[in-house]
């Protein structure tokens, strides 16, 4: 950006941008270059350090964490993992978290595609309860859920159940859903449906071969969404659980800090990276859905 | 008077506008529905959504603000109507202001540095337009990880012993401070955190208005000899006003109301330095088992986070971006 300054105003105005003479012809566009590109380097290394230490360090011995300088482990091990895995509770927790993820997900998508296709084609009274799916998940941070949730979770004896969290993580999903899904349900053109209406297709016939497969895209976002918030959500599930086989991952993950007297830093951070490294996968193969999914979701 | 109101009704004829605009064909949508077709059918389609969330998401908060007006003498016991008395006790409290100054502190932290980092980068993509898929993908990844796996690995970048900060601090021949165990500094640190986890939504939402400024803009601004900071400034940011706000507002949100990051990087510690209000509803019902005087706090945080999202809709609207 500053040697575009300089080059700029050295310049006459009214001089194309491509046919201005970058200072001394290659050498200066090299500089540019370089100048562009110092920002994204610092943002890469912003992003992608602590998940480089920390696998680093999941590859050490305890001794070499605190004995050696060197940010690269001597000797890499994957004993620290081996021990992770090992653990009971981790592979309880990793369990839950699969179960919960999947069971969220599928309710959510379940519950929500009717709702959208409802609101989105008909006129309804009511569907001014839309507007309603749009500020309710705001205004109701699980912040405020948690205290309340866990006494009814108490009254109901609906405390340490893999359904309580199912149940609770759709709740808090099905309005982005909703949300997510109308929008894309409006850009189907009813004469679609119209069309094969007169041609006798029922009302499921439509749904089941004009409306669901042209929004399948929407549909991988709302599920892969569904299942990362129920994947690493931390606060309802710290409430909502009590005892140990219940846990998911992040709580688990959460209590492996403190429960040693001395910290087993291999291990904490063996059990971070399996933690982040399973929805990572997934991440990478349907990264543009997400995105999609981030962007116009979660701001509204 | 006359400027008010031919003001205002240009304003009802630019809503309206929108308005439709919003709706394609009509609103798109069916008064009776297809020939065969129930007249019930979308009452049964909504129900199930409407009933869940009217379960878990209103009823709750409404049930908390109404137990917020009772109290039991001890934990598990009868419960009895006191009024705004667990409120006035709340205000009393020294803690309750300490920790409301704590979470100024921490979500006006969080906030700048969010926004003039979200700033920096999103500029900086908006310059790579070609590779952007790559860098963007590997941009997201901070924010589709769980938060207590962010407050993990910067408890080890930031451990005072072997942490990657320390060690490079010991390369240049002092002593690094131990970051999470000084009250000043530990309160950096957890900014620094959220923000890390954070950011990524800050800097799409930024880029995307980048991405929507009309090019010709810039050739015209460059033709007439602005530089590179001139036209950021005076062209870009005027133009993306939108997005700065609403990145602004959601980060506020996302830090009023956010437990996980300080919860699993410093429990509310050192010396209760970063007990932001979110830890301090949480200990007081988890850890001083007082439920009732803990879901007022929860009340009160709920109703800022009310008039901030009422902020964030107004402004939303009025620059005509909500999504």
């Amino acid at each position: 950006m500053t040697v575009d300054t300089e080059v700029t105003t050295t310049v006459p105005p009214k001089v194309p941008a491509e046919r201005r003479p970058t200072g001394s012809s290659g050498f200066g566009r090299v500089v540019r270059q370089i100048l562009l590109w110092i920002p994204l380097v610092i943002l890469m290394l912003w992003t992608l350090v602590p998940f480089f230490i920390t696998v680093m360090i999941s590859l050490k011995t305890r001794g070499e964490v605190f004995g050696s300088t060197s940010a690269l482990p001597n000797d890499p091990s994957l004993a620290a993992y081996r021990e992770v895995i090992e653990r009971p509770g981790f592979r309880g927790a990793f369990v839950n978290s699969v179960l919960v993820g999947l069971g969220t997900t599928i309710l959510t998508v379940a519950l929500a595609t009717p709702a959208a296709y409802a609101f989105a084609r008909f006129n309804f009274r009511g569907r001014h309860l839309l507007l309603l799916f749009t500020l309710i998940p705001r205004l109701v941070p699980s912040l405020g859920l948690m205290i309340p949730l866990y006494q009814l979770a108490v009254t109901l004896g609906a405390l340490d159940k893999r359904l309580t969290l199912v149940v609770v993580y759709s709740g808090m999903l099905v309005p982005l859903a909703v949300w997510l899904l109308v929008g894309f349900i409006q850009q189907i053109p009813p004469s679609l449906e119209e069309a094969a209406s007169v041609d006798g297709a029922s009302m499921w016939k439509r749904m089941r071969y004009i409306v669901l497969p042209i929004s399948l895209p929407a549909l991988i976002t709302i599920g892969v969404l569904s299942f990362r918030e129920a994947w690493n959500e931390f606060t309802l599930v710290l409430v909502l659980t009590t005892t140990p086989g219940k846990r998911t991952l992040p709580y688990e993950l959460y209590l492996m800090q403190g429960i040693q007297g001395i910290e087993n830093y291999p291990a904490e951070a063996a059990f971070t990276v399996l933690t982040i490294l399973p929805f990572i996968l997934v991440y990478a193969r349907i990264e543009k859905y997400i995105v999609a999914g981030i962007t116009t979701g979660s701001v509204k | 008077m006359s400027v008010l109101s031919s003001d205002r009704i240009r304003r009802a004829a630019w809503r309206r506008r929108r308005r439709r605009r919003r709706e394609p064909g009509g609103g798109g949508r069916w008064d009776t529905g297809l020939a065969g077709q129930s007249k019930l059918a979308p009452y049964l389609f909504s129900t199930p959504a409407i009933i869940m969330v009217s379960l878990l998401l209103a009823y709750p908060v409404i049930y908390g603000l109404y137990k917020s007006f009772y109290r039991a003498d001890f934990f598990g016991g009868p419960e009895e109507f006191v009024g705004f008395e667990n409120y006035s006790e709340m205000f009393h409290d020294p803690a309750f202001w300490d920790a409301l100054t704590k979470s100024a502190i921490f979500v006006t932290g969080c906030v700048v540095v969010g926004l003039v980092l979200g700033l920096f980068f999103a500029f900086a993509l908006n310059r790579v337009v070609s590779q952007l898929r790559f860098l963007r993908s590997v941009t997201i990844a901070p924010y589709i990880i769980s938060n207590v796996a962010a407050a993990v690995m910067f408890r080890l970048l930031f451990n005072s012993d072997f942490g990657l900060l320390n060690r490079t601090i010991e390369f240049f021949g002092f002593d690094g401070p131990s970051w999470l165990a000084d009250p000043n500094l530990a309160m950096g640190v957890v900014i620094f955190c959220q923000v890390w986890t954070d950011l990524p939504l800050t800097i799409l939402l930024l880029l995307a208005g980048l991405q929507t400024i009309d090019t010709s803009y810039i050739d015209a601004a460059k033709v007439d000899g602005a530089t590179g900071w001139k036209r950021a400034w005076h062209l870009s940011m005027p133009l993306i006003s939108p997005q700065i706000v609403i990145s602004v507002v959601w980060m506020s949100y996302s830090t009023l109301t956010g437990l996980g990051v300080v919860l699993a990087l410093t429990g509310g510690g050192p010396l209760k330095a970063t007990q932001t209000m979110p830890m301090e509803m949480y200990s007081t019902a988890f850890t001083d088992l007082e439920m009732n005087q803990a879901l007022a706090i929860a009340s009160f945080i709920l109703i800022l986070n009310a008039i901030l999202t009422l902020l964030y809709v107004g402004l939303a609207r009025r620059y005509g971006t909500v999504e």
